[in-house]
């Protein structure tokens, strides 16, 4: 449903909810496309809750079981996560199953890469497609049985050397070759990246992994809705990690097989930086870095990495989630749980984070 | 003069019809879009028809908030007098442009209209229907679409033809087709979005799509709207330009 639509006025909400994605967000106060963007980030929870009149629930943290995979060839894996309460407004059960990316899952996978790349206009239905192309490796994360089909989370590991466009007629020109450039929305990605690169010895590498060494790069591609079981993630990334190396012994042709042997991730993310680097003015309290996602500051911490960090182009950066209502930003850390609130993210800056990590190191 | 475009999209969003509204007398288009969006619609019909950039309500989801045709326009209350006036300048004289002062106040996903008859949720209020049909000059029915209250949104229709939800029954779309009196057929829009008048927006000669419809939405939309030329021979000749016959 088109995310725009005044929730106050309409007489009755539709009963069943889109096949969509879940992302329906209220309206959001102000034109800026920063607070917009991080309207549609940060208010998913709450926008849970309104969808389904018929059923209301609040999003469940109890521990669950997780059963490994069958064999690497199966499709789904289900995560429990119990109710502790039957009661109206108490938690629900909610049963995760881990998914090959399939071709309707398009519209869910493409909200959650609205905005992979801030507020830039770029071919995001292009990457999606590329991301459900890809079944052998890449999980996307589905309740079971859910009439709405959503898309919780989309994981995925695309190798940048291999998506070439393939041109279907002959060029005219006999002189150039036949189309090798790569999908207009890998190199918007790459253009992306080498804009907002501003150190000049890391954007050597950054060149190099983009260019020359691209076949031995993979981008990791981890989007989810903001509110979504901590617990999950732990065998997410390991689904992925399996797969990948799985897929190097499994792909029908050498090419594939080889397009699968990572030496780097490139992982493009989000933090907080607090606002003064100086450590004296900042409290003890405050952490000079705050992650949007808990798994990066595990690849942050990872020895030997690059790090580019970008600040977004778009205005106002100030921090004024008030059209998210309630907590802005939740932060896990994996055997811990708290929740940030938005007065304490006022001496932050969100930026932008890119990482390469070397593969054998995460794997 | 048929014209068809498509490749909209309002900042990352395919969902044109939220962001503008086509009507055979003038377009409105909400502020805020890149430029690309704008010039795809004034390269259209700038010649023809005037494109207004406008906001309602302080928001830019101006095509759910307001109905109209070449006859009039309708407002939300929620329209600020500068709007208002805004929209009055704007626009030809013969378009009368009224603000309203309805609970429902997404004019644009209750109501939904041609030129001749307009189809409105259940629960509009009765003052608002006598409203549509001296303003918009219309005949007002109340209907729903595959059990969908919000006319407005799961229907597109202009002079000449019309697409609907795709989960409308045999029966609906004949009963539609009635009161319409234009060929009716359901279907979806970029790529199988069930909410049909906020992917596209369209008028008796060109339609505007998102940039996720696929061809063979395309091809539906073209041949219920009539877009196209009639006579195959313009799709030959049209043909004919990319045919190899021989080589030389």
């Amino acid at each position: 449903f088109a995310p725009y639509i005044q929730v106050e006025y309409i007489a009755v909400m539709p009963r069943k909810p889109t096949s969509r994605g879940m992302l329906q967000n209220p309206p959001p106060s102000t034109f800026s496309r920063f607070a917009r963007s991080q309207a549609l980030i940060a208010s998913a929870y709450r926008s849970k809750r309104k969808i389904n009149k018929s059923k209301f629930y609040k999003k469940s943290r109890s521990n669950f079981s997780g059963n490994g995979f069958e064999n690497h060839a199966s499709d789904e894996n289900s995560e429990q996560a119990e109710s502790s309460d039957e009661d109206f407004d108490g938690v629900v059960q909610a049963d995760f199953a881990f998914f090959d990316p399939k071709p309707s899952d398009f519209h869910g996978v493409k909200i959650l890469l609205q905005t992979y790349l801030d507020e830039k206009q770029w071919d995001v239905s292009g990457f999606a497609d590329l991301i459900l192309g890809q079944t052998t490796v890449g999980t996307v994360i589905k309740v079971e049985d859910d009439e709405d089909d959503g898309v919780y989370s989309v994981v995925t590991a695309l190798n940048l050397g291999r998506y070439k466009a393939r041109n279907k007629f002959c060029t005219i020109s006999l002189s150039q070759p036949a189309a090798n450039h790569d999908h207009k929305c890998i190199e918007e990605i790459k253009e992306f990246l080498r804009k907002s690169c501003k150190e000049e010895d890391i954007m050597n590498n950054l060149r190099s992994y983009l260019g020359e060494q691209a076949q031995d790069v993979g981008l990791l591609i981890s989007q989810r809705v903001v509110n979504l079981p901590p617990q999950l993630l732990p065998p997410m990334y390991d689904a992925l990690f399996d797969e990948v190396s799985w897929a190097t012994e499994d792909e029908p042709t050498e090419e594939l097989r080889n397009s699968f042997c990572f030496k780097y991730y490139l992982l493009i993310s989000r933090i907080y930086k607090h606002k003064s680097a100086d450590q004296q003015k900042r409290q003890k309290s405050d952490e000079a870095i705050v992650y949007v996602k808990p798994e990066d500051e595990i690849f942050h911490k990872v020895p030997t990495f690059t790090e580019v960090s970008h600040s977004s182009a778009s205005d106002s950066f100030n921090l004024h989630l008030s059209s998210a209502p309630g907590p802005s930003v939740s932060i896990c850390a994996l055997s811990s749980l708290y929740l940030m609130r938005q007065e304490m993210l006022k001496d932050y800056q969100l930026m932008g984070l890119v990482m390469a990590v070397e593969a054998s190191k995460v794997q | 003069m048929s014209g068809f475009c498509v490749g909209l999209q309002f900042e990352n969003s395919c969902e044109i019809g939220v962001f503008s509204k086509l009507t055979n007398a003038y377009c409105l288009v909400a502020i805020g879009g890149s430029e690309n969006f704008y010039s795809i619609f004034e390269s259209e019909l700038a010649d023809v028809i005037p494109v207004v950039k406008t906001s309602i309500g302080g928001t830019r989801i101006i095509g759910r908030l307001c109905a109209g045709n070449k006859n009039g326009l309708l407002l939300p209350h929620t329209t600020t007098d500068q709007e208002l006036q805004h929209l009055r300048n704007s626009l030809p004289d013969q378009v009368v442009v009224q603000r309203v002062d309805e609970r429902l106040s997404a004019l644009g996903n209750c109501i939904a209209c041609n030129d001749h008859v307009a189809l409105t949720h259940t629960d509009l209020d009765r003052e608002t229907e006598e409203l549509i049909a001296d303003v918009l000059g219309v005949e007002v029915f109340r209907q729903t679409i595959a059990g969908n209250i919000l006319v407005g949104s799961y229907c597109a229709f202009s002079n000449r033809g019309g697409l609907v939800h795709p989960h409308t029954s045999i029966e609906d779309l004949d009963e539609l087709s009635t009161l319409l009196q234009v060929p009716l057929v359901a279907g979806t829009v970029n790529r199988g979005s069930e909410v049909i008048a906020a992917g596209m927006t369209v008028n008796d000669w060109t339609a505007f799509c998102g940039s996720d419809t696929t061809a063979t939405e395309l091809s539906v939309i073209e041949s219920v709207f009539k877009l196209r030329e009639a006579q195959p021979s313009a799709i030959v000749d049209e043909m004919r330009k990319s045919l190899i016959d021989s080589y030389v």
